[in-house]
């Protein structure tokens, strides 16, 4: 008898768990946001994404707008990006903000990653050796990182860099092969090393980064990027 | 240096003679591993982040980590040590500890606190199974342990840390050392490719930890332990007191996740093994093994006393290093005026006369707010200025709310609007103002400091009276609100059953007439659960917070009903009027005021309730135990996140006294915090423990899941619940949402601005 009052209970329970909602402009109760937040869990366990579609240049010539390639080594994802605004500030460089669809952006100074969103422990701001009219980073010297840490604080992590030219380089992306040169920065501090590697156009003129590999804070680690445009 | 080396072999070779049967089995590997340890005097901080040993340039593992190094291991009392002995070791600053460990009929839960990085202290529960004891077959127990570290490591000087044990409870563990530990690093200590480390620790032990072994007294006699007492005084007439005795031992991590550990005990277990019969202690000897089987859990195996198996688990967090890293979706860049009001005709000012205009703008502030989860309650707009006065049900830090309403205003305003004038509210009341430039905003964003350029640039003020010309949101007001959602309440620590649990659904529903006012109530529904089962109140004093028991008999209740208002009397002033049902045990009217300067870290409150006790059934009906209960506060930011708070004024059963509390809130909203109260109840009256105290803690739910969100699961443990110095639970308590939005806070969460 008790066993069956214990089941009838718990399945009572289970309905009104799964019954719990909130309307209205008031916070939702903690409970009910951590058994919401099981239920999406859940939910994506149960339906996984849908693996990329083959990129091809056909398919990419038909896109009305730019995008990026952006993949983070730790964590095996890969995401398309566009771009949300275009624009300069007081320091020099040409500031890019890039964004997926699902609410992760990447900004770009000259190229070089200058911070990361909605990545979760991400690059707040840094300060990266750009000049106007050179692709990715100017000269060696002095980086500078402020990455969350610490909870809802910042910690920051300064690093001296150097910089090698290790001659042209070629790279292909998505069918298209771009005259490139490689760059690396190297860059010591806060007890660890960075490596950033670049691939910038080589004709005259140009700024562009069309390839390059570089690290956005302990958390997010070594991103990829390529620029997927003509 | 070669006093310093002096002590270092005093730690090695003071045990080896004393120890007797230790001498050999400890002393040729010690000094073995010693030689083999090249560079002895790595002083390890557990602050200290290093990268990967070895790894390439280029890698992650070579990059900077800001990850700590795995935390000291524990010992069976949760305190950093070896396997019954205590070491020198801290944990990492804000550390949180939970263990079980058992062997031998003894079982102890343990919760240790890091709360600064030299002082930590500790909570147990204990059972001693069979001890056929002070009337009781299982003896249960609490206590509390504090540690303080004298000095750190250096190259040649070990760790020193003075331990209080069981420092004030009945004291069936009492015990008072002093512990020296040294650690070492070398590649040969290891058997990968990474270096091993050797810990060796000594110490020595009064109390329990000089039960054996003794080389000599201090202080005459010691006052021998009484069960069963109230206990909940600090036994300073027991303190470094009695037989004195060494014990040491030495804990090897060959690699990053393997430990073995060895010690000589110092703890005779008199009471276990000779007064009663627990378990047979044939050696003093102990050894064992663990493992990190993940970041946050450690499990060890063990052999004791030449008799017994036991075993531990040992969990550790850290409020700084969450489970899932906060991630939140990124916001919309601000595209600077420049870029989009290109012609003069753009910067004119005359849509501020027309009221659709405002409307209209308001509308769309109120769109763009909500896409980030904020509610626009009231927006004043001016030719070169705006006022916005928003809710943030959404977001824990009040810096990054006020960052994604500036976005929005960004957004959604004409260009001639150059200052922003940010005004968070709850309840209808006007936290803090925070006012940033446009220009600002716009210039700062992608800046190498944007964080700490922007709060510099930020003026932060007292909210002030809402503006007569502001336009309210038209959504709100009336506004209602409801919500379904599970709840748990335990009760603790009764001899028969040391956990109980009730659990159930709340059927909460609240309606907002007008800005300030709130009438709100909540049906609870029992699914399950066994507190109905507790212990029956043996208190002499006026029941008031004791019969818990027999308000669990019902499973429908009504939880809470009341109306409460909530104003801003004057500059810094802030002030609350609440009347109805307040909790399940106290309805009545109730009054509160505070003052609290945006800019300062002091805070005054006073409060006045005129209480009535409610019927067990939590209907509408009162008992008829009625009482004025009231408090004169004070509030106090220290560094580092910690809050103090000082009560002082008359308790429910009609006692007069007051309340001590420190917390620590860390900046995600984690907190740890202790408290007691002294009133002039006599602690016969009071009963077990002798007087009111706890501590609590709080979870945010945004650490646990990673996302954003302003709740938390919050526990408040007393060791025993009894009636004297305990306060009623009033709804809407003005100071903690006060603070939350002012310039400490603010400062604090800057970095989360941009977010």
């Amino acid at each position: 008898m008790s066993m069956i009052r214990f089941t009838a209970a718990a399945l009572a329970a289970a309905a009104l768990l799964l019954a719990g909602c909130s309307r209205g402009p008031e916070k939702a109760p903690a409970e009910l946001e951590v058994v919401q937040a099981v239920g999406d869990l859940i939910g994506r366990r149960r339906t996984p994404p849908p693996p990329p579609a083959g990129l091809t240049r056909a398919l990419l010539d038909q896109q009305p707008q730019p995008y990026i390639e952006v993949t983070i080594e730790n964590r095996g994802a890969t995401a398309y990006l566009t771009r949300a605004l275009e624009r300069r500030d007081s320091h020099p460089g040409q500031i890019e903000v890039w964004r997926t669809q699902d609410n992760v952006s990447v900004a770009f100074r000259q190229g070089m990653v200058i911070a990361t969103r909605g990545l979760g422990g991400g690059l707040l701001s840094a300060q990266v050796p750009a000049a106007d009219g050179v692709a990715g980073p100017a000269q060696g010297g002095a980086r500078r990182y402020t990455v969350r840490a610490n909870g809802n604080g910042q910690a920051v992590l300064n690093m001296a860099c150097s910089l090698h030219d290790l001659g042209p380089k070629p790279v292909e992306i998505v069918e298209i092969t771009h005259p490139a040169r490689h760059l690396q920065e190297r860059c010591d501090g806060s007890g660890g090393a960075v490596v950033n590697d670049y691939w910038v156009d080589s004709r005259p003129g140009s700024t562009r980064v069309w390839q390059s590999r570089q690290w956005a804070g302990p958390e997010t680690g070594y991103v990829k990027i390529r620029q997927l445009r003509r | 240096m070669s006093a310093i080396k002096t002590l270092l072999h005093w730690t090695v070779r003071r045990t080896a003679p004393l120890a007797g049967s230790l001498a050999k089995p400890l002393a040729a590997p010690a000094a073995a591993l010693l030689c083999l340890a090249a560079q002895p005097g790595l002083a390890l901080g557990p602050e200290i982040t290093r990268a990967g040993h070895g790894a390439a340039p280029g890698t992650e593992a070579a990059a900077p980590r800001l990850k700590p190094l795995p935390p000291p291991s524990l010992n069976f009392y949760g305190s950093p040590g070896l396997i019954d002995m205590p070491s020198a070791e801290m944990l990492p600053d804000g550390q949180y500890a939970v263990t079980y460990s058992w062997f031998g009929g003894t079982s102890r839960y343990n919760i240790t606190f890091q709360a600064l990085p030299w002082l930590s202290a500790s909570f147990r529960y204990n059972g001693i199974q069979d001890l056929g004891l002070f009337g009781f077959d299982t003896y249960y127990d609490r206590g509390f342990d504090v540690r303080a570290r004298l000095w750190r490591e250096r190259r040649w000087l070990p760790e020193v840390t003075l331990g209080l044990q069981d420092f004030a409870g009945t004291g069936v563990y009492a015990a008072e050392y002093f512990a020296a530990t040294k650690r070492f690093e070398a590649a040969a200590l290891g058997w990968g490719r990474a270096p091993g480390r050797l810990k060796l620790t000594a110490g020595l032990g009064w109390g329990r930890l000089g039960s054996h072994g003794a080389i000599g007294a201090t202080g005459g006699t010691r006052p021998s332990f009484v069960g069963g007492s109230t206990g909940g005084k600090l036994a300073t007439d027991q303190w470094f007191r009695g037989d004195v005795a060494p014990f040491a031992g030495f804990e090897w991590q060959p690699d990053a996740r393997w430990s073995l550990k060895a010690e000589y005990s110092t703890d005779a277990y008199e009471t276990e093994t000779e007064v009663s019969d627990v378990f047979e202690r044939k050696s003093s000897l102990n050894y064992g093994v663990e493992y990190q089987y993940s970041d946050r859990l450690r499990l060890g195996a063990y052999y004791l006393y030449g008799s017994e198996i036991g075993f531990t688990a040992q969990i550790q967090l850290n409020p700084n290093q969450p489970p899932t890293p906060m991630a939140v979706p990124a916001p919309h860049p601000v595209i600077p005026r420049s870029q989009w009001a290109t012609q003069d005709s753009h910067w004119r000012q005359d849509w501020a006369a027309s009221q659709s205009k405002q409307r209209q703008i308001r509308d769309l502030a109120a769109a763009a707010l909500k896409a980030d989860g904020l509610v626009l309650e009231a927006i004043t707009l001016e030719g070169t200025r705006a006022e916005l006065r928003y809710r943030n049900p959404r977001y824990r830090s009040a810096g990054q709310a006020a960052g994604r309403a500036a976005r929005a205003l960004a957004q959604t305003l004409p260009p001639s609007v150059e200052t922003f004038r940010l005004v968070p509210v709850r309840r209808g009341l006007g936290l803090a103002a925070i006012e940033i430039r446009r220009s600002d905003l716009e210039a700062l964003e992608f800046d190498p400091e944007a964080a700490d350029a922007l709060f510099a640039a930020a003026g932060v003020q007292d909210a002030g009276p809402l503006p007569e010309d502001a336009i309210f949101s038209g959504e709100l007001y009336p506004a209602f609100a409801t919500s379904v959602s599970p709840y748990t309440k335990p009760a603790y620590f009764d001899p028969e059953q040391p956990f109980r649990l009730d659990a159930g659904v709340d059927f909460a529903a609240s309606y907002a007439p007008a800005p300030g006012w709130r009438i709100a109530g909540t049906i609870r529904q029992r699914v399950l659960g066994n507190v109905k089962n507790g212990r029956a109140s043996n208190s002499v004093l006026p029941h008031v917070r004791t019969d818990q028991v027999e308000y669990a008999q019902f499973g429908t209740t009504l939880e809470n009903l009341y109306v409460s208002r909530l104003w801003k009397p004057g500059r810094n002033l802030y002030a609350r009027a609440t009347t109805g049902l307040f909790e399940s045990m106290y309805g009545g009217v109730s009054g509160e005021m505070l003052w609290k300067p945006v800019n300062s870290r002091l805070g005054l409150g006073l409060e006045a309730n005129y209480v009535v006790q409610r019927d067990f059934d939590q209907r509408f009906g009162f008992r008829d135990y009625r009482t004025f209960t009231g408090h004169a506060s004070a509030y106090y930011e220290l560094p580092k996140g910690y809050l103090m708070q000082v009560d002082a004024g008359r308790y429910l059963a009609g006692d007069y006294g007051g309340t001590f509390s420190l917390t620590r809130e860390f900046d995600n909203g984690f907190m740890v915090g202790g408290f007691f109260t002294l009133t002039n109840v006599s602690s016969e009256d009071f009963g077990e423990g002798s007087f009111d105290k706890g501590f609590r803690f709080r979870i945010p739910v945004d650490w646990l899941l990673g996302k954003p969100s302003r709740s938390g699961f919050g526990l408040t443990i007393r060791p025993t619940q009894r009636d004297g110095g305990q306060r009623v639970t009033v709804p809407d308590r003005l100071y903690g949402s006060v603070r939350e939005a002012h310039r400490k806070s603010l400062e604090d969460q800057r970095a989360r601005f941009w977010e």
